[in-house]
């Protein structure tokens, strides 16, 4: 007997099903020793990019509304995290429970956050948000980069001058140290954990999309009059699902700085929310699985491209063009949709009663 | 005790005096029709009374309550629902998930319900889906439930819009040009519709159509409105046979 699925929850498995096929081929080519040490690197960077472009999709494609600060909230959650794990790390030597409270603590800051810039900034229409969350990134960089901060036996000191203004004793140890940012952070982050961790946002995506709370927020996308007129609490909505994408870029800020012994501030520029922004709308917006992809095939692509150096961003760019004009335009896309289900046909022929499985995300 | 009691409505758009000293009452269980020439402010009696606009003077009572100067998601919560000249459907939610919607506000779980897959929101969910797929069988769409509510031909998707107010349970459905775009036969088929919901659901309907057919076959009582103005109230058939309302029809 065949079990019959929605055609929203089958979407979400199949997702989950490529995701654990994915990982488990990875798993295997690290075994066997396959995979460059070039290639090794980029493993964590890609959950992290694939967690800050699924929860950007969130709020471009599921709620409707324009955010560039994705690398703001993720610088958020990287230092809170890092400063967090700096403290502990000689109180707290179980890694798992260490790095368990530093991805809440930088969720929860960057959440935070997020919530701080929309309470003002969602209540207005038009693209606001856009323009505040581009300038919420410059500014929380550059606070970054010229914060000092300090402890020693008379507590925690805060300069925004200089290391020498912060007057610690000998005993004292750098936290924060400008633009120089944080050293001596525990790599806690593994592919393992961030790949788990790159699992359970996209869970926690799939659900609140299929939830009550999904359907308002994409009511509210598609027709912000109607919504109310049903009575919809139009900024609660906007904002859990804002706070929401805040709250995974700054777990993916987490997964970030405890990946690397040191953290600095200018990593996260204008140029890395536009990057994700870039991953979402190639993989499609409101398509979650596609983020994924998008962040993938982009991010290894560089690497993948070096054997032919000196075409590599010609190349880059021809297939950054050819997949937005396969995602973004309707016409093409219908094309290649068709012409997709006529190969799947043809494959399997003997399988008759086809299902009209429609975009739902 | 009327239903709904308004007085002296009033709003202008910059000179303009889109409704002016408006007032109408309406019985529970009423089928009342608002009819009028284009551009006469019956779309905008309608925001009024929504909330999307604020009136500047006048006062609206539901069910003794007052509720003048309340915005849309408060007004709605009292008990009026609407629907919309121009078609507002959530366009790539499914049909029944546009009644789902509606059923928002009286079917409750936390969003953390919904992401951790709590009891309750299975629970929930199923009650949501039972009670959205009658209301959606009422308006004969039960069989394209889980179609994208864009794919719905037209007169359908204003029979999808008239199930989702009533998701929300209200005490008085507001209809703006339900039959607009209908062919004969649609209109027939919506006018049975709209009568077995007044009577099925216990509502009180006001609707705007200027399908005289429609209006008079199913109001039982009429206003009509001209140039924001009153021009007269009463049983269908004394208002429609009254020389100043086939004058304003007609123009001068
Ligand atoms: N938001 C608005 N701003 C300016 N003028 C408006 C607005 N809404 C309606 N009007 C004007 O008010 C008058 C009444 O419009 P409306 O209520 O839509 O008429 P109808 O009786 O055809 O539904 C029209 O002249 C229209 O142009
Ligand atoms: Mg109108």
């Amino acid at each position: 007997m065949k079990k019959k699925l929605n055609p929203q929850t089958r979407k979400s498995f199949i997702t989950y099903g490529l995701l654990l096929i994915v990982f488990i081929a990875v798993e295997i080519l690290l075994k066997t020793g396959s995979i460059s040490s070039m290639l090794q690197g980029l493993l964590v960077p890609i959950c992290v990019y694939s967690i800050l472009a699924v929860s950007l999709n969130l709020t471009v494609g599921i709620l409707g509304e324009l955010s560039l600060g994705q690398a703001g909230f993720m610088c958020v959650g990287a230092y809170a995290s890092a400063i967090f794990s700096n403290l502990v790390k000689d109180s707290i030597t179980q890694p798992v429970l260490r790095f368990t409270l530093a991805i809440f603590i930088g969720g929860i800051v960057a959440a935070i956050f997020g919530i701080l810039i929309g309470i003002p900034v969602l209540r207005l229409r038009g693209d606001y948000l856009a323009i505040v969350t581009l300038a919420f990134g410059e500014i929380i960089k550059n606070v970054f980069a010229a914060l000092y901060i300090g402890y020693d036996s008379a507590g925690l000191h805060i300069s925004l001058k200089s290391q020498g203004d912060l007057g610690l004793k000998p005993d004292g140890k750098m936290i924060i140290n400008g633009a120089l940012g944080i050293g001596g952070t525990p790599n806690d982050s593994t592919f393992e954990i961030a790949f788990v961790i790159l699992f359970i946002s996209v869970i926690i995506i799939y659900n609140f999309i299929h939830s009550r709370t999904g359907r308002a927020v994409m009511s509210i996308r598609d027709n912000r009059i109607a919504a109310e007129s049903v009575g919809l609490n139009i900024t609660k909505y906007k904002l859990i699902t804002f706070a929401l994408t805040a709250f995974l870029a700054g777990v993916a800020g987490v997964l970030y700085s405890h990946n690397f012994y040191s953290l600095q501030a200018s990593k996260f520029d204008y140029n890395l929310s536009i990057l994700v922004l870039v991953f979402v709308v190639l993989g499609g917006i409101g398509n979650i699985r596609g983020s994924i992809i998008a962040a993938a095939v982009l991010t290894l692509l560089p690497e993948l491209l070096r054997s032919i150096n000196n075409y590599r961003m010609l190349f880059y760019a021809v297939i950054l063009i050819v997949m937005m004009i396969c995602t973004s335009n309707e016409t093409i896309r219908t094309f290649f949709i068709r012409n997709f289900q006529k190969l799947k046909g043809l494959i399997i022929k003997n399988k008759s009663g086809s299902e009209t499985v429609k975009e739902a995300e | 005790m009327a239903l709904l009691e308004v007085k002296k409505l009033g709003i202008s758009f910059g000179g303009l005096r889109a409704v002016d000293e408006f007032s109408i009452k309406i019985e529970k269980g009423e089928l009342y029709g608002l009819i009028g020439p284009n551009g006469a402010g019956k779309t905008t009696v309608f925001n009024l009374l929504t909330g999307v606009y604020k009136p500047t003077d006048g006062s609206i009572t539901l069910d003794g309550e007052d509720i003048t100067g309340r915005n849309t998601i408060q007004i709605n919560k009292a008990g009026i629902a609407r629907t919309f000249q121009n078609i507002r459907l959530f366009h790539n939610l499914s049909v029944i998930d546009n009644v789902k919607v509606g059923l928002h506000n009286h079917y409750k779980y936390s969003s953390g319900t919904g992401v951790f897959r709590l009891p309750k929101f299975f629970k929930t969910e199923k009650e949501m889906n039972k009670k959205a797929l009658e209301l959606l069988s009422v308006f004969d769409l039960d069989k394209e439930a889980y179609l994208p509510a864009s794919g719905l031909p037209y007169g359908k998707q204003r029979k999808l819009e008239i199930a989702r107010a009533l998701a929300t349970q209200p005490k008085l459905l507001l209809l703006d040009e339900p039959a607009a775009g209908m062919n004969p036969n649609e209109t027939a088929e919506l006018m049975n519709t709209i009568r077995s919901v007044r009577d099925n659901f216990d509502m009180t309907v006001l609707l705007i159509e200027h399908d005289m057919s429609l209006v008079s076959g199913i109001c039982e009582r009429l206003s009509v409105l001209n140039f924001g103005q009153l021009l007269c109230e009463g049983k269908t058939s004394e208002v429609l046979s009254n020389p100043e309302v086939i004058k304003a029809y007609l123009g001068d």
